[in-house]
């Protein structure tokens, strides 16, 4: 697959931190995973791409522009959802859609049009024509998102899209992440939930201050864990743990009225599934156990 | 993907194939958007109503200019002027006080609300940005300087004995007009942005362009009036008079105008007065530009 981001040797100071420290990157056009601590340099990056930010050395390319030098160019392929308040407060949704979709070049009706599109699309149809100073945190990063795409950029680049939402709130932010991949757009997407990117990233990227981690698709980062999280509800997790148990399988409670069990392969996890049938319980969740960050620093320290 | 929510899922996202422009539509955007925001488009009624009185308060000169030319025509009071078009241009002056409420409104939100690192990830630089707020400005002290201007020569012309004899005798005027506006226009604006820059708080952007304006007018004042002896009646010939901010773009009119410093002007009777009263307004409209494209070389 062709990539969307090429970097090379990218480096950022600020006086005492480095930002960035010779960074190498070819994030593949699809959906990407930016993960890293506050302070791992993903905010920094994103500045570099969108040319408002001069790195100190390295070059990076946006979907085939030397950044360097055609900012303009490159912006006009992205798309940048912030992960602060950004939207002017007294204008309605579709007039602020609308106006990024103009700052992206289109053309008046064409920005309207495509605009009032986009809202359906995020879910905000009906409150369109509301100020945003009335909106919840969930129909701001709607409408923040909404602006992102409205001039169909190549790339958006998200930055904590799921920040400050709900559990309700969340699950839709990230099924609107998900399906941006199925419109054409390659996705970035900042975070610092591991979670998030498992649930709608093909790829990882990972900085911890300021150097990449690792830069892998998320099904070889997944497959690591050797530890799944198994949910039928509390009141029946004590029978399966007792049945997995009773096959040979290391079991333990997460404590939060799921288990965690330890596969070797996916015969284990057939054997899970056999034994969940043969009990006739309600199967919530299998996932592999990826819940925190610190999982995978500390596994790759 | 699923195929069999696909119907659902796919509604209203369509990729965009149609024309596209570059950072010049970016600006023409911008500066659309900030033009229909200070004027009240799109906004709640209470935002339309300052602009709207101010532009029907300026007409209101040369609608009673126009109405005493026609009561008295055929009478020996026939070609009283109530107002020239020179000193209608000093009422515009008062639109100070309109930028003071706009440039504020159309600048500040945008680094408070933090909406510019929004706009520096379009196609447009800084200096797009400051064109783009500057000309809004602009244009609305123009339209709202000029358009009575137009009213006036019109209504003068309709009710003269002879429409093109009033044509012929007034041409002057059809450049010395739309140049003493567009300069007046030009200082407003971008001493309104330049300030306006600087703070997030509109409060303080508006209450600093009028206490800008007004405490050089009454330092100039105070000067002027100290080396004035006590029966002086006429306080002419004092170079203090520069200082002042607020009468430098009239003092540019006076140049379109008359080609000279006007008589009852301090600085009349000063050596060179009219090029130094340029040489203020250049560097003020300098000073102010090179603000504004330091506040927005980089967003944030």
């Amino acid at each position: 697959m062709a990539s969307i981001v090429t970097a090379r040797g990218l480096t950022k100071r600020y006086p005492g931190v480095t930002a960035l420290d010779g960074v190498d990157l070819d994030l593949p056009s699809g959906r990407v995973g930016l993960v890293g601590a506050n302070g791992a340099g993903k905010t920094t990056l994103f500045r570099i791409l969108l040319g408002l930010s001069q790195p100190d050395a390295g070059t990076v390319e946006v979907c085939g522009v030397n950044v360097a030098e055609d900012p303009i160019g490159a912006r006009n392929q992205i798309g940048y959802m912030p992960e602060h308040d950004c939207l002017p407060l007294d204008q309605t949704a579709a007039d602020v859609v609308s106006t990024f979709g103009e700052l992206g070049g289109l053309p008046v009706r064409a920005a309207r049009q495509r605009a009032s599109e986009v809202l359906d699309l995020v879910g905000l149809d009906e409150a369109r024509f509301r100020p945003v100073a009335g909106f919840s945190t969930g129909m701001r990063q709607r409408t923040k998102l909404a602006q992102a795409i409205v001039a169909d950029p190549a790339l958006v680049l998200l930055d904590e899209p799921t920040a400050g939402l709900d559990p309700s709130g969340r699950e839709e932010m990230l099924a609107l992440v998900d399906r941006l991949g199925s419109f054409g757009i390659a996705v970035v997407l900042a975070t610092h939930l591991l979670d998030d990117v498992a649930r709608v990233c093909d790829h990882v990227v990972m900085l911890d201050a300021g150097t990449l981690v690792t830069d892998a698709p998320t099904e070889v980062l997944l497959h690591q864990t050797g530890r799944v999280t198994v949910d039928v509800g509390p009141l029946d997790a004590a029978r399966l743990h007792a049945a997995l148990a009773a096959r040979g399988l290391a079991v333990a409670d997460d404590g939060v009225g799921a288990l965690e069990v330890t596969v070797a392969g996916d015969g284990d996890l057939d054997t899970i599934r056999d034994v969940v049938a043969e009990l006739n319980l309600p199967l919530h969740k299998l996932t592999n156990r990826l819940t925190s960050l610190d999982d995978v620093f500390s596994r790759r320290a | 993907m699923s195929t069999t929510t696909g119907a659902v899922y796919d509604r209203g996202y369509r990729p965009y194939d149609g024309p596209r422009g570059g950072r010049r539509a970016a600006m023409v955007a911008l500066y659309r958007t900030s033009l229909r925001r200070a004027i009240g488009l799109r906004r709640p009624w209470r935002q339309k109503v300052a602009p709207a009185a101010l532009l029907a308060i300026a007409v209101v000169p040369a609608v009673v200019n126009v109405g005493i030319g026609y009561l008295t025509r055929g009478t020996p009071a026939e070609g009283f002027e109530f107002i020239t078009y020179r000193e209608y241009l000093g009422v515009s002056s008062a639109l100070l006080l309109f930028v003071a409420l706009v440039a504020p409104d159309i600048v500040c939100p945008d680094r408070r609300q933090r909406v510019l690192p929004l706009i520096f990830a379009r196609p447009l630089t800084g200096r797009d940005y400051g064109l783009a707020k500057v000309g809004a400005i602009f244009t609305c002290v123009f339209a709202f300087s000029f358009l009575p201007q137009v009213v006036l020569y019109v209504g003068q012309m309709l009710v003269s004995d002879g429409a093109l004899d009033y044509l012929s005798d007034h041409t002057a005027v059809l450049w010395q007009v739309p140049l003493a506006a567009a300069l007046l226009a030009l200082f407003y604006a971008v001493l309104g942005v330049a300030l306006a820059s600087l703070t997030g708080r509109r409060m303080v952007a508006g209450a600093s362009l009028l206490g800008i304006t007004l405490v050089s007018s009454a330092i100039s004042g105070i000067l002027i009036e100290a080396d004035a002896g006590p029966n002086e009646e006429i306080r002419t010939g004092h170079p203090a008079g520069l200082l002042n901010i607020l009468a430098t773009p009239l003092r540019l009119r006076d140049l379109v105008f008359l080609g000279r410093i006007e008589e009852t002007s301090p600085l009349s009777g000063v050596t060179g007065a009219g090029a130094m009263s340029i040489a203020v307004y250049v560097v003020v409209v300098g000073l102010c530009a090179a603000v504004i494209l330091s506040r927005y070389r980089t967003a944030e």
